[in-house]
């Protein structure tokens, strides 16, 4: 299994530095895009969504076809307030129903996968990629996860218990917003009309996969002390249609450690039915508005993520 | 309503929650295996004679942006980017990745010890009164009106175990208690205050000044707004010719919290400098924050408050008290991506 992924690996990077970058546009006959054109539908995305920025990354890790300081996009800090199995049974409608429209006559499109209302499909498109279509090669995806943080060596880690601050100035700091019930005055004692969500967040990026000829999605989770989140625990974010076959933890070309990542293999598939779709519709799609659709799409793999890909941009009125 | 909540009532504040990524880690180990060897001996880096078994780089920074989010604060955060990528470097001011919105940089000190028993041994709160009296000498030698980031000035220390790839750090961010605490007699969203045509003036103006590559990393401004509505931004050095032109003057200050009832921590120090430097008694603030990336009247919120400094405070030369530290130090371990043993197993 995992010999199979490394074998692919080891194959996509033979083949990513023998072939030049895409340069002519395949965007509606394939879906996929150049590489100037990530990187004009990526200003685009930043000009939309301020809270998306591009990002240099490590000198070491630069890829040459892309501008130096356009690496890779990135938006910090994004909550993930529930965990996506809760989320499945009382999925909000309004946001995949827009660009995916309808489902599978079987019940078994992008929208079943987030629990849509069976009563709301019609039939006017035909069907979008069954999630069968949409998982990687069987048995290819998953790697083992070993504990994140030290594990077997746990005995050797200084014990945080024993090490309380003896005396803390800062008990008797009447200003902290978290007062001072106890030793810190960090520690939540907070007004009983708080609002204050205890949550887990995200840093979600994005880079080109040369291979694939299309952005691919990295998710980097953080569990509600800040600290970084397990792997495997992302995947409870992820919609469980979805974990472990299209999304994977792999090495993430510009950040170190392992990241999850939606598999790229059937990104420009995918795009090039939503934009069947739209063209269907009467609607001419552009390219530089390329990563909001996509946004869209992955907003169905990951529906628990609030990141911005929503903008008042014109797609034209859909026909329903 | 919320104003009546607020009035005469003590001025809190959001505490700064960091996070470090492990980016930062990868970069610092780099840093001590490719430039410095596993030796253990100190680096003099910043001028000044160190105790053996640490070293400190004065020059890290951190990020942080305003809150951008009803829910969720905004964090300060530790990159790879928060180091120099070698000890070349060190002798250029620090380039702070100036124009990313996104990542407003502060500059901070790092500590780090070679020994788990040196860092508990560190005298944390002197520490942090040496950070403390650093902001407040920028204040009375006029820095924090050119670098306001220094306001918000943070230090780490550290225990980097790179033979078990595990880091120990604490951080703190210095706040500077320079009198009694400032009560709060009006703390209101943004959009409740001011009218339609001041907000609307007021979110042109801050969306411009987040727009521009030259002010979108200044974390600390000057509103004015005049009598026909019209809302202007300006640097913290203009805060003279503010005051005497008769318009309404707010301290405006990037707020990384998301709480509608208080301020967030970089206001601390802002009213330090405010009352020692500009004016005491009743001043006007804006904590500024963004929603989806742009200025937001409902989450924005604007505070009226009075402050006034110790006499001792004014003094240049007085050592003020200083809270700041987290609350535990935190532990990371990064065997997984760093030890060259398990990378074999897992490429095997």
């Amino acid at each position: 299994m995992v010999l199979t992924q490394r074998l692919h690996e080891a194959f996509k990077g033979t083949v990513e530095r023998i072939t030049g970058p895409r340069t002519v546009s395949a965007f509606k006959e394939k879906g996929v895009l150049s590489v100037s054109e990530f990187v004009l539908a990526g200003d685009n995305l930043v000009a939309k969504c301020p809270t998306w920025s591009w990002e240099a990354g490590e000198t070491s890790k630069r890829k040459s076809y892309l501008p130096d300081d356009k690496q890779y996009l990135i938006t910090r800090n994004v909550p993930c307030l529930r965990r996506a199995s809760s989320m499945e049974e009382e999925y909000d409608a309004a946001g995949g129903e827009f660009l995916l429209g309808n489902d599978d006559d079987d019940g078994d499109g992008w929208l079943a996968t987030h629990g849509m209302p069976k009563e709301t499909k019609s039939s006017e498109v035909e069907g979008l990629p069954s999630m069968e279509s949409l998982e990687i090669s069987k048995g290819a995806a998953i790697r083992s996860i070993p504990a994140y943080f030290g594990g077997e060596e746990e005995e050797d880690i200084p014990d945080m218990e024993d090490y309380e601050d003896p005396e803390n100035l800062i008990e008797t700091d009447t200003a902290s917003a978290h007062a001072t019930l106890q030793s810190t005055y960090f520690v939540a004692n907070e007004p009983e009309d708080d609002n204050i969500l205890r949550t887990r967040t995200y840093d979600v990026s994005i880079t080109y996969d040369k291979y694939y000829q299309t952005p691919r999605v990295w998710l980097t989770g953080y569990d509600e002390s800040r600290m970084p989140l397990q792997p495997e625990l992302v995947f409870e974010d992820v919609s469980q249609d979805h974990a472990r076959k299209t999304v994977t933890t792999e090495d993430h070309p510009h950040l170190p450690g392992k990241h999850a990542s939606v598999h790229p293999c059937r990104h420009g598939a995918v795009m090039k039915k939503i934009i069947d779709v739209l063209i269907s519709r009467g609607v001419e799609p552009e390219v530089d508005k390329y990563l909001f659709l996509f946004l869209k799409f992955i907003a169905s793999v990951v529906p628990t993520i609030e990141y911005d890909y929503t903008m008042d941009f014109d797609l034209g009125s859909s026909s329903h | 309503s919320s104003s009546d909540k607020g009035s005469g009532r003590i001025l809190q504040f959001d505490p700064f929650q960091s996070l470090v990524d492990e980016g930062f880690w990868h970069r610092l180990s780099s840093l001590k295996l490719d430039s410095l060897g596993l030796d253990q001996s100190p680096i003099p880096l910043t001028g000044t004679p160190l105790l053996p078994s640490f070293f400190s780089l004065a020059f890290s920074v951190c990020f942080y942006a305003p809150c951008s989010h009803p829910k969720v604060s905004n964090r300060l955060t530790l990159l790879a980017e928060s180091l120099p990528s070698d000890f070349k470097e060190l002798q250029f001011s620090l380039e702070r990745a100036h124009g990313n919105r996104n990542r407003c940089p502060v500059p901070g000190t790092l500590y780090n010890m070679n020994t788990f028993e040196s860092f508990k041994a560190l005298d944390r709160d002197s520490l942090l009164k040496k950070e403390a009296k650093k902001i407040l000498d920028d204040i009375h030698s006029a820095k924090v009106e050119e670098d306001s980031a220094v306001l918000s000035r943070f230090f780490i220390i550290s225990f980097a175990d790179l033979k078990k790839w595990n880091f120990l750090h604490w951080l703190a961010f210095p706040a500077l208690v320079v009198g009694p605490p400032a009560v709060v007699l009006n703390l209101r969203p943004a959009r409740e205050v001011f009218n339609q045509g001041e907000a609307q003036s007021l979110s042109a103006a801050l969306n411009e000044w987040r727009n521009s590559s030259l002010t979108t990393g200044v974390l600390y401004f000057l509103v004015s707004i005049a009598s026909n509505s019209r809302a202007t931004i300006r640097q913290l050095k203009d805060w003279k010719a503010c005051q005497d032109d008769g318009q309404k003057l707010l301290f405006g200050f990037y707020d990384p919290s998301c709480r509608l009832d208080n301020p967030g921590w970089p206001l601390r120090n802002y009213l330090a400098f405010i009352s020692l430097r500009c004016q005491d008694g009743k001043i006007q603030f804006l904590c500024y924050r963004e929603k989806r990336g742009f200025a937001d009247m409902g989450l924005s919120l604007v505070g009226e408050a009075v402050i006034s400094p110790s006499k001792d405070c004014r003094d240049p030369q007085c050592v003020p008290k200083a809270v700041g530290w987290e609350p535990k130090p935190k532990s990371i371990n990064l065997a997984e991506s760093m030890n060259p043993e398990r990378l074999a197993v897992s490429a095997a």
